[in-house]
């Protein structure tokens, strides 16, 4: 039995909508943001919960324009978790801000608890990531900030679909991000990207920023970029947001299928806690499995596709090294990287499928 | 459907005859289930390389993000100057003035491209490279350009938005400088549906190093070299970019026979684009120089000929440009030019009847 990583074949097995949706943009010739996109981004922010959406190229754009729109520069400092993907980093250092790590918990999430610590004169921004799809401890991230008065700004950007007590990822820090990439819940055959917000002024200037600083054809009010959301992406992006609540829920039951499953080999295998009132999208499905190199080479030789995400710490790779951090410093984090794996629970994977990966795993351990 | 009877472009028209072989490229990558940096992308790149007679090309998510990420890449910072025009889309400055450097303006020629002559006058011990930009499809002076770059030390990044297939003594704008920036902006001679863009180089490292600056500094999967950017052109786009790429020297030449015509019947009334010896202009846009030129717009355009305006505001007199610190008078042939252009619809596909109608409604309106 193969237990496939990737779904994108199955997810468009039909492309007969999609030809449609080009055929329907091509006799529009709406090529450059147009109602495609603004009707896209009325849906998106009416899913999340906000008042605004802008449209972007790519979650890395998300959260760049994001910082931009907050007004970080050079001299700031952005307080983020160490084990995230690279655009996290990518976008504070793009706007010429520091960033600063906190390590993560067990649950390979933001540790709350270690926020204040790293909090200077020059903090500017706290930006928890909701990694693989689950949400950090929000509520109490937002507290903090309050209490100091600094700005949240959520990468949200694997987590379309996960909710923190009722409420949609990133829909609680003053500029939020999404990612609309391929692997993503929420995807679009290509990179697309949103920036949420619930204030007028900031999504006012966001918009104007990514097409340019344009405010109208002729008139260039301050250097912009080009970071605009492309029609295609917004069309895809509309249908595949109406089945965003089915494939997270079906994800779930892979997760809770796995999580059951795992506790028989409780001793060699640790799953996070499930805090309640979440609902997670489960972006990636992760755990930490001793001897995981072994057990991922295992699995991958009985056709079971699972991944590391990632096996070096941010803080450990070539581009950290101006920021001057060392081994030893985030142990969780560097713990986690040694011992973490993914195991495919999209929502294509089969309860057997399942089941075969629980048998394999058990075999390995046994 | 265009409200007017002569469109400022028509692309359904111009790839009707293609659409068979788009349609199936279409559906290849959405079955393939591969949507980010794949066969598609690298096989454009190796052909859009050969057509420029570059050594190498990367496939980027717009011609603004080739711009900044050439000159981060480049390591342009703060201090630095970069000579450019004042006549040309705001990216070309704006992806200067990002990076902390100043944009510095020379004024344009009679070919409205940037004037080498002027070029000296305005190097300081700053100044990093040169822009030029071969606007409307129009190449620059290129030999003249390079021959004051090499004197000095200096960079030169052709901002070839506009321009991709234009020629300078049989050699493509994309490969006289040390690296070039395309757009394939649904607008361009070669376009995608949806923003996209290029570099050429024929720089090793250059071209390495930004490979890995579109997708976030990533050597492997797991190894991030430096902190970067996610600028990538999209696999699907690029499938349909490989088709367009087979018709561009037809839908080119398409465009330089449209022009010609335009020429012949237009002399009399307005300045019309020539072309200098050696000099091979794509057209990208067709730019008249008209007497009374907002009262010749807005005849067309009641008359249901959709002619343009690129731009109407140069960029030193843009609000983003005030702190530069420049007046209207220290351009006087970019000022002078941003009174009189036109962009008159030229598009592959054209019928000689649409081009009769546009060219009979300006010839009407200097009767009156």
């Amino acid at each position: 039995m193969r237990v496939q990583y990737n779904y994108l074949p199955e997810q468009f097995a039909d492309p007969e909508p999609f030809i449609s949706d080009w055929r329907r943009l091509i006799a529009s010739a709406e090529f450059t943001l147009g109602p495609f996109v603004e009707a896209f981004e009325r849906k998106f922010a009416g899913y999340v919960g906000v008042k605004h959406c802008i449209g972007v190229n790519n979650g890395t754009d998300a959260i760049i324009l994001a910082l931009r729109a907050l007004g970080l520069g050079p001299g700031d400092e952005v307080i983020t978790v160490v084990n995230t993907f690279y655009a996290t980093v990518g976008a504070i250092v793009a706007v010429g801000a520091q960033p600063v790590f906190v390590d993560c918990d067990d649950r390979f999430q933001m540790d709350a608890a270690q926020i204040s610590r790293a909090i200077t004169a020059r903090t500017r921004a706290i930006l928890p990531v909701h990694w693989a799809g689950c949400s950090p401890d929000i509520p109490r991230i937002m507290k903090i900030a309050e209490q100091h008065g600094i700005p949240v700004v959520e990468d949200a950007c694997p987590a379309v679909g996960a909710f923190v007590d009722g409420r949609h990822a990133g829909s609680f820090g003053k500029v939020n991000a999404f990612s609309m990439h391929p692997l993503k819940p929420l995807n679009v055959m290509g990179d697309g990207g949103m920036v949420v917000t619930n204030d007028d002024r900031l999504a006012d200037w966001m918009t104007r920023y990514r097409n340019h600083g344009m405010a109208d054809r002729d008139h260039i009010e301050y250097w912009g970029v080009n970071m605009r959301l492309q029609p295609f992406q917004a069309i895809v992006g509309s249908r595949v947001l109406e089945t965003v609540n089915g494939l997270v829920a079906a994800r779930n039951r892979n997760a809770r299928q796995l999580d059951a499953g795992l506790e028989n080999v409780a001793e060699f295998v640790t799953v996070p806690a499930r805090p309640a009132g979440r609902v997670e999208a489960y972006q990636l499905y992760l755990a930490c499995f001793q001897k995981r190199d072994e057990l991922l080479r295992f699995l991958v030789k009985h056709e079971i596709e699972a991944k590391v995400h990632y096996p070096v710490p941010l803080h450990l790779q070539k581009a950290a090294a101006a920021l001057g951090y060392k081994r030893g410093d985030f142990p969780k984090a560097e713990e986690q990287a040694e011992r973490i794996m993914t195991l495919p629970a999209h929502q294509f994977i089969t309860g057997d499928q399942i089941q075969f990966m629980l048998d394999k795993i058990c075999e390995f351990y046994s | 459907m265009s409200k007017y009877q002569v469109p400022y472009t028509a692309l359904q028209d111009q790839v009707a005859s293609i659409k068979g072989e788009l349609m199936a490229s279409f559906e290849r990558v959405i079955d393939s289930g591969r949507y980010i940096l794949g066969q598609n992308l690298k096989a454009f790149e190796e052909q859009f390389a050969a057509f420029c007679g570059t050594r190498h090309a990367a496939g980027l998510a717009n011609g603004t993000c080739a711009l900044h990420l050439l000159w981060r890449a480049l390591g342009l910072k703060e201090g630095d100057e970069v000579i450019t025009v004042p006549n040309s889309f705001i990216a070309t400055a704006s992806t200067i003035a990002l990076t902390g450097a100043k944009p510095v303006f020379v004024d344009i020629g009679p070919d409205l491209n940037i004037n080498p002559d002027l070029i000296q006058a305005a190097l300081t011990p700053r100044t990093r490279g040169i822009v030029p930009v071969h606007l409307t499809g129009r190449p620059a002076k290129m030999a003249e350009i390079n021959r004051i770059a090499k004197q000095h030390g200096l960079f030169v990044l052709e901002d070839a938005a506009q321009a991709v297939g234009a020629k300078l003594n049989g050699q493509r704008v994309g490969s006289w400088g040390n690296a070039a920036a395309f757009s394939l902006h649904p607008l361009k001679n070669l376009f995608a549906y949806g923003d996209g863009g290029m570099m050429t180089t024929n720089d090793q490292a250059l071209f390495e190093k930004m490979l890995l600056a579109r997708n976030h500094g990533l050597r492997t999967r797991e190894q991030c070299e430096f902190w970067s950017f996610n600028c990538r052109l999209d696999e699907l786009q690029a499938a349909l970019l490989l088709v367009h790429l087979r018709n561009l020297d037809t839908w080119t030449e398409e465009r330089r026979a449209l022009a010609f015509r335009y020429n012949d019947r237009l002399m009399p009334h307005v300045t019309v684009p020539t072309e200098a010896p050696g000099e091979y202009c794509v057209y990208q846009t067709y730019v008249i120089q008209a007497e009374r030129r907002d009262d010749l717009q807005r005849y067309l355009n009641e008359r249901g000929v959709e002619a343009l305006v690129h731009y109407r505001t140069p960029i030193h007199l843009q609000p983003a440009a005030v702190g530069l610190g420049y007046a209207a008078a220290d351009f006087p042939q970019t000022v002078r030019a941003c009174d009189r252009i036109l962009s008159l619809p030229l598009f592959p596909g054209m019928s000689a009847r649409q081009q009769d109608y546009v060219v009979e409604s300006i010839t009407e309106f200097y009767r009156n």
